[in-house]
């Protein structure tokens, strides 16, 4: 049963929500889903910066930080070499700065560039270096050892579309509870928790989709095992 | 103060400074625990391999007992031919199965399968390593095999991230102690084991789940077994 | 430079003066980064499943909190204001690489159960928050204090999340069982009886929700605290 590509954007989305099964991104999550309008900027600008971020440490995961990662500079640094280098150590640091660079970098380009895309981004992009979605994302690149660039791209995009869709939710939400008579206590902070707990119960009715075709090639195989272990045990 | 704190130079200095200070800080401390870590991973697989075949083992006299009751180690190829010449991280101990199966570069029939030959009490047991996939991420573990080649002495399985007390119960006592005496082969030929809901368990080649960790338990099975098919080809040849 | 001056200028205080001492407690109950400012839920919720997780968890925090805001506060006149962002995050993901590297050395087996949620302490945004708030305009004792109850604050959160799910999904606490044995065939205990575990507890969503009700309790009591919509 192997993962396709579109497996894992699709599973990115909805079942491993970077939200509702990881809660990353909660503090912008929280922060920022007063209203619809800037749920949607800040949601477009995560989708952004994901999509940019992870194939990028993806690289600098698989040709410079792992173990033996450097074979490409000199034979004897990879793994069957002599001098095995292993900088798996620096990867937390080595994101973080792609990550802040990265958001640094799209900023002054949207802004040069697009500058009516900018209007909308512009005030989110620097809030983004801090989400934890973003370095949490390529964190679980880094564990789940995609085999290829498209997949870990894949998860990217896919994170980021299952983040916008938790938060525009949550701000549509929010916006009409305002007409809803809560407990005093639990007003704002409180019944958002309580929603977002909700909604992820509701999102974990995704877990049931199944994926991928499983292909039950077993059978067959069954059958040609168990001859040659018969054939064997008649003699 | 003559120094211009707003100044490029300084922001240059000060910068170069800070990586220069937490690059040797980082490097020395890690290349110090280097050791350690690698220690640690290598006392870990063995005290997996040990805990199949009912040895119970902890951190410090894994390596010793390992010693004790593992006597060989090779690698065999999906139509179970024993690989001989290979480079170290892909001999038996060394070989990383779980990378292996996630590897989309490298094809279901080149990928290559570890025995660990063990002697308990007098009986010959092989440890055969099986990976695969539960509901959040990877699960593996390895299974015991009597010398009949078909019935299960012991396994022991393990998770990265199941659901704690749901599909992370796999690598309890009470789920693994099932597998035990299980018979993988019925009539004589190849077949599979089953991991069935609550309640027919104690039927032959079925074992019973774990209540709401269906995915996990289906998981299970399944890795066990695709895999237990490879090594069976390699059986019967011998 | 300035920390002599500052020292002359103004009379020495005493090393748990009243202001020191509400460096503490202050984040413990009325303003606790959790609940009030809303700061560090990201890498928190995630590994409240068990108490053993939140305590390893609560470790690394405290340690990466006190030691960060110690070197910022003690670099707070040195560090150029165009950068101190990036200086920040640097000084928070060594930190981190630092704690992470040893807990692979020494206590593999939690280093395995937090896996990617200790690289995102780095994110979280209590850290950088009070870097930001205290340690770069503060000296270095009261830094420590506050972020040793900032930190605290959010440990107890943590911890009592945990608490609840632990008890209520598993039966256990640390693991250990406390209404005797649910093992299927063998039950003792309150299992006898025909208690079950509540397996939704296990479950992500009631994470969120056990902290949106620790959130009530708390405002239920203090009535300063209750915010409009």
């Amino acid at each position: 049963m192997e993962e396709s590509t579109l497996d894992i954007f699709v599973k990115a989305i909805f079942s491993e929500n970077m939200i509702f099964a990881y809660f990353l991104g909660m503090c912008s999550y929280l922060a920022v889903s007063k209203t619809v309008k800037t749920a949607v900027g800040l949601g477009a600008a995560v989708i952004f910066v994901l999509g940019i971020t992870i194939p990028i440490n993806y690289l600098l995961e698989n040709y410079v930080l792992q173990e033996g990662a450097l074979e490409w500079l000199n034979p004897a640094y990879g793994k069957n070499g002599e001098n095995t280098i292993d900088l798996g150590f620096l990867s937390f640091i080595m994101f973080i700065a792609v990550i802040a660079s990265m958001v640094q970098l799209v900023e002054m380009l949207v802004e040069k560039f697009a500058p009516a895309l900018y209007g909308a981004l512009g005030i989110f992009l620097p809030l983004i270096a801090v989400n934890c979605s973003i370095l949490g994302g390529s964190l679980f690149m880094q564990d789940r050892q995609y085999s290829t660039i498209g997949d870990a791209t894949a998860f990217g995009i896919g994170s980021g579309i299952g983040w916008f869709i938790a938060i525009v939710a949550i701000a549509a939400i929010r916006e009409k509870i305002r007409y809803s008579n809560v407990p005093p206590a639990l007003r704002g902070l409180g019944i958002t928790f309580i929603i977002t707990g909700l909604m992820g119960m509701a999102f974990m009715s995704f877990m049931g989709v199944k994926y991928g075709e499983e292909k039950d090639d077993s059978k067959k195989e069954q059958v040609e095992t168990s001859q040659i272990i018969n054939s064997k045990m008649q003699k | 103060m003559a120094i211009n704190k707003d100044g490029n130079a300084y922001t240059f200095g000060f910068s170069i400074a800070l990586v220069v200070v937490v690059g040797v800080v980082l490097s020395s401390l890690s290349i110090g625990l280097e050791p350690l870590k690698k220690a640690n991973v290598a006392v870990k697989k063995k005290m997996d391999i040990l805990s199949a075949i009912g040895v119970e083992s902890t951190r410090k006299n894994g390596e010793e007992l390992y010693k004790e009751y593992v006597e060989d180690s090779y690698v065999i190829s999906t139509d179970g031919e024993v690989q001989k010449d290979l480079p170290k991280e892909k001999t038996a101990f060394y070989l990383d199965v779980k990378k292996q199966y996630r590897d989309k570069n490298i094809k279901p029939e080149d990928r290559l399968y570890p025995i660990f030959e063990a002697t308990k009490d007098g009986n010959k047991v092989f440890v055969l390593p099986v990976v695969g996939k539960g509901l959040w991420g990877p699960i593996w573990g390895y299974i015991a095999l009597k010398d009949d080649y078909k019935t299960i002495a012991g396994v022991s399985f393990d998770h990265q991230g199941e659901t704690p007390g749901l599909g992370a119960e796999i690598k309890q006592d009470f789920f693994e102690e099932q597998f035990e005496g299980e018979k993988i082969a019925k009539n004589g030929s190849y077949a599979g084991i089953e991991v069935v809901k609550n309640g027919s368990g104690t039927e032959p080649q079925k074992v019973d789940g774990i209540t709401g960790g269906t995915i996990t338990s289906k998981g299970v099975e399944e890795m066990v077994n695709r895999t237990m098919k490879v090594y069976q080809k390699y059986f019967s040849k011998k | 430079m300035s920390e002599t001056e500052e020292n002359l200028k103004k009379p020495k205080e005493p090393l748990f003066s009243k202001k020191n001492k509400k460096l503490i407690t202050d984040p413990l109950s009325d303003n606790n980064p959790i609940t009030i400012q809303v700061l560090g839920i990201c890498s928190a919720l995630a590994i409240t499943v068990q108490v053993e997780q939140a305590f390893w968890m609560s470790i690394s925090v405290v340690f990466v909190m006190v030691f960060g805001n110690l070197i910022v506060s003690l670099l707070r006149n040195l560090i150029p204001s165009r950068v101190r962002i990036i200086v920040q995050l640097v000084i928070v993901a060594s930190l981190v690489i630092i704690v992470n590297e040893m807990l692979k050395a020494f206590v593999p087996d939690v280093s395995e159960k937090l896996s990617v949620f200790v690289g995102l302490i780095i994110t979280n945004c209590i850290i950088m928050g009070r870097f930001e708030a205290f340690a770069m305009s503060n000296k270095p004792f009261p830094s420590i204090l506050d972020a040793i109850g900032n930190a605290l604050g959010y440990a107890w959160i943590l911890l009592a999340v945990a608490f609840v799910r632990e008890v209520f999904g598993s039966g256990k606490i640390w693991g250990y069982e406390i209404f005797g044995s649910n093992l299927p065939g063998e039950e003792s205990g309150l299992y006898e009886m025909g208690y079950m575990n509540n397996n939704l507890m296990i479950l992500p969503p009631m994470a969120l929700i056990v902290v949106g009700i620790i959130i009530w309790i708390q405002r239920t009591q203090n009535k300063d605290l209750v915010e409009e919509h």
